[in-house]
């Protein structure tokens, strides 16, 4: 027997930041996409006005992710642990994610991770969002500060090797944002994601009865830790 | 003697006291050098006294090397001073010309413009040093314009709608905007960092200083390795490579220059300039100083101006000098991004059945 319960997966200081994240990247690239290709494209009325729209929500993008970092870090102090791959993640569960992914999916078989508000992302979601949210963001953010205050930070434009430098660093960290947005959209649509992202709450299925640990199906397979079965073979381990 | 041989004798000593009072008043008039000739001899007359500073007022003071290098000097100081009494210096100033005389278009325009209540030509041309425009780099240029628009001021109120205002200002002529012209060219010309230091301010290199670079040879040999007085874009690059210490600078420069002054609104859009292969960015030419403090123009290979530019690590005009292997490299990126939704979703669409059968199961 099972019921659906519902849990608090993302407070609501996280949802509308993320959707303020989510609108201003948008715009940001839109903008973005006109400031660098002005002949062929005209979203905004003017080039004026793509800049000026750009430089709005690159100031707004850069204070909502100072935000995130200082909830998570400061107020939730769950930021390591979130988003930091620990050695089970790496060892097994990266692979076992990706095959799910590339593999099980497919098959129809179920996904081998349950968010909880202390563990939200999978060991994939993980290492993609260690990328993006420590390294591409806050660079991508930086060189846009530097952009938007070329006269008064030349001496720092210089030591990044120029403003030439800069704008490259700048457009290809843009793309590889772009490259992920489209990949975190579409794995959004995989699973339960986009509801909890809304309203906060996740519907999961709660198991009344404590079912016999199930067979091991797939070669290979070895329980990971956040994973139900791992606390399955932890209690196992316990009772032998 | 016969009353009529004395009438003719007295006709021709008076023929001869005039010719002679003639001779007198030209070798006189020569010796001030008011006639027209060779000029250059005739203005040293004037020079010998008003180019030295410490003999005549300071106001009066023309720079003999700058003054023979204008066009004015070529019709030489009797054309606008004709009236100079004989016993200058007398303590009296002496007449100056109109400028309307022989710039009368160009003052029926002025007079039209915005600057006609708030100075004369004076105000801006210094008549013993004017030149050219394409003979001086844009910040001389602008150096005039800031005598009366204080230039924090200026970045202040251009501030209030065009972004990055100081760099705009910095990197343009404010004839560039503020005149209405059909062509423009971009002037290039070489800077050099403050005191050498890596992030010194970028200061127009002075002549002694290429001349010293150049080795002996002229300064345009630094650019224009073969000297066929042509640079080519291999050219450019190669100075852009080997040179560390000298980079070039762009200006856009108004090829003709009218005198109205007027805001021209065209200019507000920003597209006029920041477009890949802006037309008016297409003729380009390198101003290297020589050694009377003018420049030597050597035009530059059409069109190649934006991508030289591109290589020097201080300037970058957005829209303009995007590079196209960059471009590449961000497509590659954006379409790696796609592999997910595009090949994931293909897959999941041909095995939608799979997952359907495993929900009915449970």
């Amino acid at each position: 027997m099972s019921e659906k319960t519902r849990i608090y997966l993302q407070p609501w200081p996280i949802r509308i930041w993320h959707w303020i994240n989510a609108s201003g990247i948008i715009i940001l690239i839109l903008s973005g996409a006109q400031i660098r290709f002005p002949e062929t494209l005209s979203i905004f009325s003017s080039y004026k006005s793509a800049i000026e729209v750009h430089n709005t929500a690159g100031i707004i993008v850069a204070i909502s992710f100072s935000f995130w970092f200082f909830y998570y870090k400061m107020v939730k102090n769950t930021l390591d642990k979130l988003y930091i791959p620990d050695e089970e993640d790496i060892k097994h569960g990266l692979v076992r994610q990706l095959l799910y992914y590339c593999f099980w999916y497919f098959l129809g078989r179920p996904s081998p991770y349950h968010a909880t508000p202390d563990h939200k992302f999978n060991p994939m979601q993980k290492s993609a969002y260690l990328a993006v949210m420590f390294v591409l963001m806050p660079l991508v953010g930086l060189t846009g500060i530097l952009l938007l205050n070329v006269t008064p930070l030349r001496v720092l434009v210089l030591m990044w090797g120029g403003i030439k430098v800069i704008v490259a660093l700048h457009f290809l960290l843009a793309c590889s944002l772009l490259a992920f947005l489209c990949t975190h959209v579409y794995l959004a649509t995989l699973g339960d994601y986009i509801k909890p992202m809304l309203i906060g709450w996740e519907d999961v299925e709660e198991h009344e009865e404590v079912e016999p640990a199930p067979e091991v199906v797939i070669p290979g397979y070895r329980p990971v830790r956040h994973y139900p079965e791992y606390e399955r073979a932890l209690l196992e381990q316990r009772h032998s | 003697m016969k009353p009529a041989d004395l009438q003719k004798m007295s006709l021709l000593a008076k023929l001869a006291l005039c010719a002679w009072a003639l001779a007198g008043l030209i070798a006189q008039a020569n010796a001030w050098g008011f006639s027209y000739g060779d000029q250059t001899a005739n203005n040293q007359v004037c020079l010998s006294c008003h180019g030295k500073t410490g003999e005549v007022p300071k106001g009066t003071y023309i720079d003999p090397q700058r003054f023979t290098q204008t066009a004015h000097a070529n019709l030489g100081c009797e054309a606008c001073h004709a009236t100079v009494p004989a016993n200058h210096p007398d303590g009296n100033k002496v007449p100056k010309a109109d400028c309307r005389e022989c710039h009368s278009g160009i003052s029926e325009e002025y007079a039209r413009g915005l600057h006609a209540s708030k100075t004369s030509c004076n105000g801006c041309h210094n008549p013993h040093l004017v030149q050219n425009p394409k003979d001086v780099s844009g910040q001389e240029i602008n150096m005039i314009c800031s005598n009366c628009h204080n230039s924090l001021e200026m970045t202040a109120k251009h501030g209030e709608w065009l972004p990055q205002s100081e760099l705009h200002l910095r990197m343009l002529p404010c004839i560039t905007c503020h005149t209405g012209a059909r062509d423009y060219y971009i002037s290039m010309y070489i800077v050099k960092s403050k005191g050498d230091s890596r992030f010194g301010k970028r200061e127009v290199a002075e002549y002694d200083e290429l001349k010293t670079m150049a080795g002996g040879r002229p300064i345009v040999s630094l650019i224009d390795t073969n000297r066929d007085n042509y640079v080519s874009l291999e050219e450019l690059r190669v100075f852009n490579r080997t040179q560390t210490s000298l980079h070039l600078y762009g200006m856009m420069t108004p090829a003709t220059v009218s005198h109205k002054f007027e805001i021209l609104d065209s200019r507000r859009n920003c597209s006029f300039c920041h477009t890949s292969g802006s037309g008016p960015m297409q003729t380009s030419f390198i101003a290297v100083p020589e050694a009377d403090g003018t420049f030597l123009r050597v035009p530059v290979e059409k069109g190649a101006v934006l991508d030289a530019l591109y290589a020097a690590p201080d300037f970058y005009m957005m829209g303009s000098t995007k590079n196209a292997k960059l471009n590449q490299i961000g497509l590659a990126i954006i379409c790696c991004g796609l592999i997910m939704p595009v090949g994931h979703g293909f897959v999941r669409f041909l095995t939608r059945k799979n997952r359907k059968q495993k929900e009915h199961q449970s």
